[in-house]
């Protein structure tokens, strides 16, 4: 018995090492995403041919794209398009997974049918056809992420809040809240601490940090998509470069004898490092 | 189980719908954008005669009397004309071409995932490959589609979009919907966790002392969520098939919203969305006829409440 039970602790002390190793890994991601998104540039760098192509090593850190201009300029204004509408996104998709989960501690039935009710509606079509048509009546000088990214969190809003709910309902819904009711605890104690914080917190955050995640890779997706065909991107105005453009830049390396490999390199890291934060965040908000 | 009609009900009502409310929102949209429709065609200051082409396309009467023109039409397949992408040509060509290829993609890509459902749910694949599922599942689908048309091109040449290049371009874009986005990995964790769920309940534990089988006795009792669980992952790879099908150039549905998105080509978008909806609806009608045939089968099952005398 007591060999299981140092097993047990072991393995709490563990999975809280883990947790701790994730958060401080997500924080740091995301503390220097931050960094670049506030130090980008309006307008990148004047073209110096000299530098064309240049690789990490002949222009730290990143290397230059076919007209000498700093790779580094195009990851910091990626960063900045995305940082603002992905976080605004992520603590909407939040916002309506603890309401889904409250909802469901304070009254059963009706609000179950009521949140599943709504995501019938609004999960009745595929997403990127609501965000394409968004997309389509946003004027030309007002388009931004921000709107296609409030839609995403729309539309993914009534997965976080089922899920929510569903733990809600595993915790013992409105019976869970007479019991600390009855242990005299006040109703900031009971939702804050008890229901959210301890028990709702891994689902929200995870559902969070995945449609951060998600608004990131639409961001990417839609601006390729438009980069490539040549044409102005829904997400940012024209004085601003994507991650999708490092992306673009580098996917002839691939196909064509164009030295282009680093921006490629950059975009694909910058893509895997968007998506391990959102992995360590649902990893460091674990339930111990 | 007294309102067991309601759900499939209100699914059947959405699949009614949805056809005519997507179009509707679409053209309420097109007018509510600064400056009447036809001068987004054709601008008054760069073309002449936009007061023509306005009602020519039955754009000089309004949104309503639009509407209906247009719907009119589309009840006996006709679409309309393109506005820009291939101006003037009817959209119904466009589609003809598009939805059988996006309709293939969808088949080809639903193959892993049914084959990671059925997995799953016959206990094949232990949790040990999770880990590597979810990895596999974080990468975007633009990322996988990037990879694949670099193979493409590389093996038959940038400009091959017919025969053997135009089917393999078909096959690595449906692969790249089957495993990016999470499309495999969800697949295969929501089975098996909609069917260790139901394998906790105590029938399930009855029937395999009497020596049945599990999955006979449990699936009847899953089927509607498993069908909630294909709606939902078929709806994850229609949208998907936007991205791979502009990366990957598949003549397809998604393309051909993507393209009449991005040139504000309401005469393409109507159509192609209406067709994204009538799909949509294709889904909720087989959702809704599955809990119907569930509910049906269920029915017909002996009332245990009753006493064993009272038991035919």
């Amino acid at each position: 018995m007591s060999c299981t039970r140092s097993q047990a602790r072991e393995q709490t002390r563990k999975g809280g090492r883990s947790r701790w190793v994730a958060g401080g890994f997500a924080l740091l991601c995301a503390v220097a995403l931050g960094a670049a998104a506030l130090s980008a540039p309006e307008h990148l760098m004047v073209p110096d041919m000299a530098r064309a192509y240049a690789g990490p090593f002949l222009m730290p850190p990143f290397g230059a794209d076919q007209r000498g201009r700093a790779l580094l300029e195009y990851a910091e204004q990626g960063a900045s398009v995305v940082a603002m509408p992905s976080v605004v996104a992520g603590l909407t998709v939040m916002a309506f997974a603890v309401l889904g989960g409250l909802m469901s501690c304070l009254a059963t039935g009706w609000t179950n049918t009521l949140i599943q009710g709504f995501g019938e509606i609004v999960g009745a079509l595929p997403r990127m056809l609501v965000v394409l048509v968004v997309a389509l009546v946003i004027p030309k000088d007002a388009r931004g992420l921000l709107p296609l990214a409030l839609t995403w969190a729309f539309l993914a809003a009534p997965g976080a809040m089922d899920e929510a709910a569903a733990v809600s309902e595993r915790l013992g819904g409105t019976r869970f809240v007479e019991a600390l009711r009855a242990h005299g605890y006040g109703r900031p104690r009971i939702f804050g601490w008890h229901v959210v914080a301890l028990n709702l917190r891994p689902v929200v955050v995870r559902q969070g940090a995945e449609v951060m995640m998600q608004v990131v890779f639409l961001e990417i997706a839609l601006s390729y998509l438009a980069v490539a065909d040549d044409q102005p991107s829904f997400t940012h105005a024209d004085s601003l470069m994507s991650w999708a453009d490092l992306l673009n830049l580098g996917y002839p390396s691939l196909v064509l004898d164009v030295p282009t490999t680093h921006a490629l390199v950059l975009g694909l890291a910058l893509i895997g490092s968007v998506a391990l934060v959102a992995f360590s965040l649902g990893v460091a908000a674990r339930a111990r | 189980m007294r309102r067991w009609w309601l759900r499939p009900m209100v699914r059947l009502l959405a699949a009614v719908s949805l056809p005519i409310l997507v179009p509707a929102i679409i053209t309420a949209l097109i007018w509510a954008l600064p400056g009447d429709p036809a001068s987004i065609i054709c601008p008054p200051e760069t073309c002449g005669g936009t007061a023509v082409l306005a009602a020519r396309w039955n754009l000089d009467a309004g949104p309503v009397a639009f509407f209906w023109g247009w719907i009119q039409g589309a009840v006996h397949g006709d679409f309309g004309n393109s506005w820009r992408l291939e101006q003037g040509v009817p959209v119904a060509e466009l589609l003809r071409t598009a939805v059988p290829h996006s309709l293939l993609l969808i088949a080809l890509a639903l193959v892993p995932v049914a084959l990671g459902s059925v997995a799953a749910a016959q206990g094949w694949l232990t949790r040990a490959v999770d880990p590597i599922l979810q990895v596999v599942g974080l990468v975007p689908a633009l990322v996988l589609a990037l990879v694949a048309a670099a193979a493409v091109e590389l093996t038959y040449g940038a400009a091959s979009f017919s025969g053997h290049a135009a089917m393999m371009r078909l096959l690595a874009g449906a692969l790249v919907l089957g495993l990016a986005d999470g499309a495999l990995s969800g697949a295969i964790t929501g089975t098996r966790a909609v069917f260790l769920t139901e394998d906790k309940q105590r029938y399930v534990g009855v029937a395999v002392l009497r020596g049945e089988r599990r999955l006979p006795n449990t699936f009847p009792n899953v089927a509607p969520a498993l069908a909630g669980q294909l709606r939902a992952r078929v709806l994850h790879l229609l949208s998907g098939a936007v991205v791979v099908e502009a990366v990957l150039r598949i003549d397809g549905i998604g393309d051909l919203l993507w393209s009449g998105t991005l040139l504000q080509d309401f005469g393409v978008v109507l159509a192609a969305a209406t067709g994204f909806a009538l799909l949509s609806s294709g889904l909720l009608v087989v959702q809704a006829v599955v809990e119907i045939a569930v509910a049906w089968y269920v029915r017909w099952a002996p009332d245990l409440s009753l006493a064993p005398a009272d038991l035919p």
